[in-house]
Order: structure tokens, then sequence, then C-alpha cells
């Protein structure tokens, strides 16, 4: 008897012990969460990302966002991918992932009304014709100059390769101790883009955007063509390099040295994107009113001036996600007009959305002159991906440093290094 | 009734096993297998047989990087051992400050290497750094640009390295040092021994264990360098002081995991040799001490 009503009273204390562990709100009914994962890798705005799931979290008291941000993202979210464990909403998106299957289409979301159609088109896989991401800004990339120095000295945005040399010259002559163009060459990814804005910059403006991503998608472009885009970029290189119009330790100074130098007034101009803009205010308050932003020329006769106008801050949600609904009210909330207003202030990016109005950068009328008067070129998403920045950089590196008997040696290295990445 | 205590001690050994077998033999075997592969990191792997090593042996910038890994080996590893004996030998007397000196020659290989790097860069960069700035306010301006060379940039980089950890192999010296029993020394100053005979007969064959360790980490540690040279030069300019270690995450990241997989099977092995010849040459020693 006494054996019974021992299992008796561990069966009701385990019972009991269940009961206790599941949570009951007030009116006793179980209250369900659902959680979704977002894997991002901007570090700009980790704490206001967190602010914001904090809000959406007060309002959707069902739904639990879980916010990663890991620095070195591209190469993290590999690993989650390897190990299937794809998160439910992700920043990090690159082609080879698209062909992949693993993000869903998003093709038929209703925010596509609400962004620019150029933005659309940039965000449309060339393959499928189908959008699976969305970027909610856009930025931009072109030569920041020291305002003040331009207007001093008469000088104009360059519309030829030969007026830009002129431009530096002239600097140069006025301020032999300052530096006319100033690279930070050590953070190889600063030369990279260099690559990415002036050599891919006249493909694009000679193909047009869609063109030559598809182009570049079926690996068509001849980078080693005798006397072709490659080689002549190299050549301009080089002559600024021989004429002493960029700094001398190019090679060796960092993104750091880059934006300390055009902030203390040393470097005159600058090859950056709009994401050093806070930076360089930081860095001395005064420079917010003397930053003029121009376009870059053409390093190949017959072509325009060009200014970097592409898609920033991208979305995708995994194919694989359970909670696609929850990911899409998350989603919703994020893109609401005051929410983008608050971070395209934050990144000193505009919006990508035509109903956000915000006051994003002391270089915005700069900005819009730039979209209005010059061609417009994309980044290189359909390059491969095993090709980065940080490697295209190195292998400027080595043309200022004079590792290359010539020209056709660099553009006939940079042909090998885009063939064994594709 | 007969206990065999023998055989309890065998199943002892068994949890350390399993979890090395877990952390170790397993991803070793998985990594084995992925360098056969084709793999870009997230897709399906691909069998590709050899294909991996054969491209290994064609891969300029691989055989460049192992090339510069071995010569930073060849810099780091006997420097290393000789300032660490030396220091081991000055601090094993007696002064005032020996224990604070001990301490702040160690202090530095316990400061991470990737913020040990960037400190050096801050001081030695060229132009910018706080060597040039005082250089140029004393009026001397300094030439030329370390960075900008390969052999330079690597002795930069070898002696950074060697101001990290010349401390730690000072510390295993002087343990060794320390153990050395005194009746020996005064049984050599009795028989009348020169400061160089006692070392060489004395000295030397009672430090043999403390000389191994230190031979073998500094072997395997210099080879598989990666910290220092992607904070100070990152592998530039171009690829000319990058190490294999750093070739091999980058090609990881690059979209080419199975190759980088093999790379690694290759760096293992190119550690391994020295590491068996240097263990053979010590155990050869100690039998005939």
């Amino acid at each position: 008897m006494s054996k019974k009503r021992g299992w008796m009273n561990a069966v009701l204390m385990t019972l009991l012990l269940c009961a206790a562990a599941v949570p009951l709100t007030a009116s006793g009914a179980v209250e369900s969460t659902t959680e979704i994962d977002y894997f991002s890798g901007r570090v700009e705005t980790v704490e206001w990302t967190d602010e914001k799931i904090a809000e959406f979290e007060q309002l959707n008291p069902s739904i639990t966002v879980q916010h990663e941000f890991q620095k070195d993202a591209s190469n993290v979210i590999k690993v989650k991918l390897a190990s299937k464990s794809v998160p439910d909403l992700t920043t990090v998106v690159n082609q080879d992932f698209i062909d992949q299957g693993v993000f869903a289409d998003l093709s038929d979301a209703p925010f596509w009304d609400r962004i620019l159609p150029s933005v659309k088109d940039l965000c449309t896989d060339l393959r499928t014709g189908k959008q699976y991401k969305v970027a909610t800004n856009v930025t931009m990339g072109g030569l920041f100059y020291n305002q003040e120095i331009f207007t001093e000295l008469g000088l104009t945005d360059a519309q030829t390769w030969d007026g830009f040399v002129a431009n530096l010259e002239a600097i140069k002559a006025a301020y032999p101790q300052k530096t006319p163009l100033f690279f930070g060459g050590k953070d190889s990814w600063t030369l990279g883009h260099l690559i990415e804005f002036w050599a891919h910059g006249v493909v694009k403006q000679d193909l047009g955007i869609p063109g030559s991503r598809q182009a570049f998608l079926d690996n068509t472009v001849q980078w080693d063509a005798p006397d072709g885009v490659m080689e002549q970029f190299a050549e301009a290189l080089m002559e600024l390099e021989q004429k002493g119009l960029i700094n001398d330790d190019a090679v060796t100074a960092s993104y750091d040295n880059q934006k300390e130098a055009f902030a203390s007034g040393e470097a005159v101009m600058i090859n950056q994107g709009m994401w050093v803009v806070g930076d360089i205010i930081s860095l001395n308050p005064a420079m917010a009113e003397n930053i003029g932003f121009g376009p870059f020329p053409s390093v190949v006769d017959g072509f325009s001036p060009m200014v970097l106008c592409a898609e920033d801050s991208v979305y995708a949600i995994s194919a694989e996600t359970e909670h696609m609904d929850e990911v899409m009210l998350f989603l919703d909330y994020m893109f609401s007009p005051a929410v983008q207003k608050e971070y395209s202030e934050v990144r000193s990016m505009p919006s990508a959305f035509t109903d956000v109005a915000s006051d994003w950068s002391p270089i915005k009328d700069d900005a819009r002159r730039l979209v209005d008067t010059y061609v417009n070129i994309n980044f290189s998403t359909e390059a491969p991906s095993g090709l980065s920045v940080d490697d295209t950089g190195r292998l400027i590196q080595k043309l200022l440093n004079g590792d290359y008997a010539s020209a056709a040696d660099f553009a006939a290295n940079y042909q090998e290094l885009w063939n064994k990445a594709y | 009734m007969h206990i065999s205590t023998t055989s309890w001690h065998r199943y002892m050994a068994l949890p350390a096993f399993a979890l090395f077998s877990l952390f170790f033999l397993l991803p070793l075997i998985q990594g084995a297998g992925l360098s056969l592969t084709h793999w870009d990191g997230f897709s399906t792997p691909e069998f590709a047989g050899l294909d991996n090593f054969r491209e290994f042996f064609r891969d300029e910038r691989a055989l460049g990087d192992v090339k510069t890994t071995v010569l930073f080996a060849l810099g780091s590893a006997p420097l290393l051992n000789l300032a660490g004996l030396s220091l081991a030998l000055l601090l094993n007397r007696s002064f005032s400050g020996r224990n604070t000196t001990r301490a702040l020659l160690y202090m530095p290989a316990v400061i991470s290497p990737m913020i040990m790097g960037s400190i050096w860069y801050l001081l030695l960069q060229p132009r910018r750094g706080l060597l040039a700035l005082l250089f140029e306010q004393s009026g001397i301006t300094l030439e030329g640009n370390w960075m900008l060379s390969g052999p330079s940039a690597l002795t930069v980089l070898v002696l950074v390295n060697v101001w990290q950890y010349a401390g730690m192999t000072m510390i295993i010296y002087l343990a060794g040092l320390q153990s050395i029993p005194a009746e020996l020394y005064e049984a050599s100053a009795v028989e009348g021994a020169t400061g160089v005979q006692t070392f060489r007969y004395i000295v030397i064959p009672e430090l043999l264990p403390a000389l191994k360790i230190n031979v073998i980490t500094n072997i395997i540690g210099s080879l598989s360098v990666f910290d220092v040279i992607i904070a100070l030069t990152g592998g530039g300019p171009g690829y000319d002081t990058e190490s294999l270690s750093i070739y091999i995450m980058r090609m990881c990241y690059g979209n080419k995991t199975g190759y980088s997989t093999a790379v690694a099977l290759m760096l293992f092995v190119i550690i391994l040799i020295p590491v068996i010849i240097s263990l053979r040459f010590f155990d050869s020693m100690e039998d005939a001490a």
C-alpha cells in the first residue's frame, strides 16, 4: 500500500513540476512566442537596431527577434549555411547564395511600390528576373574634396582624365605641402575600390547597367585586352604616382590615415564612399561645411565622369523560414517611413523609399547634383564572389610598388585573378 | 580475489580519448575528406580526388607563401631561443628588481598578438608612426619605407614576434636553469672549469628538456604565424609577407574551402617535418647525455 502511495506521490510531483515550468498568463492561458533570427553585419547600427527591435517587440509581444551581429558577417554566414542554420532574416546577401536558392522570392512583397525603380532593378536577379533581396538605401561613391581649396583655386568637376590630372597639378602647385589625392592602401579594399569604381565603371558605362551585370555574370569582359580598360587604368594610376600627385606612402597608409589626412586638411581629395562622411566630421566638425563631392573621371577617353550610386542596406529572407509572416511583420515595422527616416540619418545615406524625406548628410545637395548630372554606376554584385576588393586592392599595391613590368602585365594578372575566382 | 588495477587505469583514459577524438581526430578526418573536394563552403561538396593537392604545387601564390612562412620561421625560431636563453641566463642571477624585470619581459606574451601588432604598427608605420615622428622632430628624416619591400617587412615582423614571445621562451629556460642542482656548479668550480666549459658540459645537457620544448613550440608557432602579420602588414605589399595560415583563411572564406583544407593539410606536413627531425635530434642528444 505504502509502495503504491509512493508512486502516486512521485507522479503528482512530476505533474506539479511540469505545470510550474510552463509560463502562464494572468488569465491562465499559455502564451506562445515566435522567435525569429536576424543576422546582421552592420557595425554602424548595432545599438540602433537593438532599440528598434525592443520597440517592435513591445508592439508585438508574441514575436521575439534574436539579433546577431558579426563584424565578419560575410564569412560567418557561410559557416551558418554550411551547418544548415540559415537565419530567418539577414543583411548578408551575395549572388552565389541567391543561385543556391538560399533566399525566398520577395517579388510579390508589398514594399516594392514604395521603392525607387532603379533600386528595384538593382535588386532583381538577372537569371530569374525575380527579387530575392530588398535594399532600403542608396549609397554613393566618388571623389571627396576640400571645398575651400577648390573654390580658392577655381577648380570644378573634372570632365576628362586630363582635366582631373590638371586639377591635381594645380593643387600641388598651390599647396606643395599638401597631398592632392590620398590613398590608404594598407587597407587594400580602399585600393580595390579604385578598380571597382574607375575601371569596372567604364565597362558599366559602356554596356549599361543591365548589360554589364550580364557580362560579369557570363564572364565575357576581356580585362586583358591590349590597350583595354584595365591597361589604361593601370597607366592612369602610374601617371599619378610618377607625377607625385598621390601620397608617397599610398601603399602603407591606412584607411584611418586617409580619413585623418582629409579631415585635417593634409589631403585635398580622397576616393571614397559616403560612409566616410560621418567619420570625417567626427574627426573635425569644421569640415561639415567644407566637404565637396564630385564624380570620378573616366580613365578611358570618350566616356563621361561617373558616380557610384548603388543599392545599400540589403535584406533577404531565408527560403526555409517557418516564420515568414512574422519576418514580414518585422520588416513592415522596420520599413515604416519614421523608422527609415531615422535609419537614413543614422547611416548618412539617402533612403530608397519614395515616401521618406530625411536630412541625411551635409553633402546631400552635391549628391543630388551628381546623380542628375553624371553617369550612375552600381557595385559589381555579379563579379565572382571569390574575388574580393581586398584581393584586387593587392594588385594595385603591387602596381604602385613597381612590381609590374608594364600596365599590360597588370591587366593580365587581373584577368588571371578574375578567371580563377569565376 | 585478484583485482587488476592496470585495466582500470586504461579505462580512465577513455574520457580524455573521447574528447581528443571529438575535437581533434574527427575534424582531422573530416578535413582530410574535404581536402579531396571542390567546395565553396556552403553548397554540396563535389569529389575532386587529388586536384586540390596538384593545384597547390602549381599555385604561385601558395608557393610564395610557403617561402615566406619558412623564411619567417628560420628567422624567428632561432632568434626566439637565442633571446630567451640569453635573458634567462641574465635573469638567473640575483640583483634588485629581478622579479619586476622578469614580469616585464614576460608581459608581452600575455597580450593579444593582434593588439600587439596594431601597437607596433602605430609605432613603426613609415612616415606617420611614432618613431618616424620622433626622428623627424630630431631633424632626422628616415628614408625608405620598410613596409614596401618583402625582406625588410619580414625582418620587422620577425623582430616584433621575437620581442613578443622571448619572455615566454625565457620563462621555460629559467625553470630549466633553476632545476640544475647547485652541486654540479660547485663540482665544476672545484675541477677548475671555465665559464664556457660549465655552460657546455653542465648547463646545456641539463637544459635539454627545456631546449626541446622551446625549439619545438617555437617551430610550430613560427610556421603557423598569423596575427602579427595581419596586424602589421596585412600580408602586403601584394602578397609579399602573406603566411600560409593567412592564405588558408583567405581561401577558406574566398569560396575555395575545399582547396584551403588541402593547403591546411600541406601546412600540417610542413610543420611536422622539422618537428620530427627536432624530436629525433633531441632524443639522441638526451641518450648521449
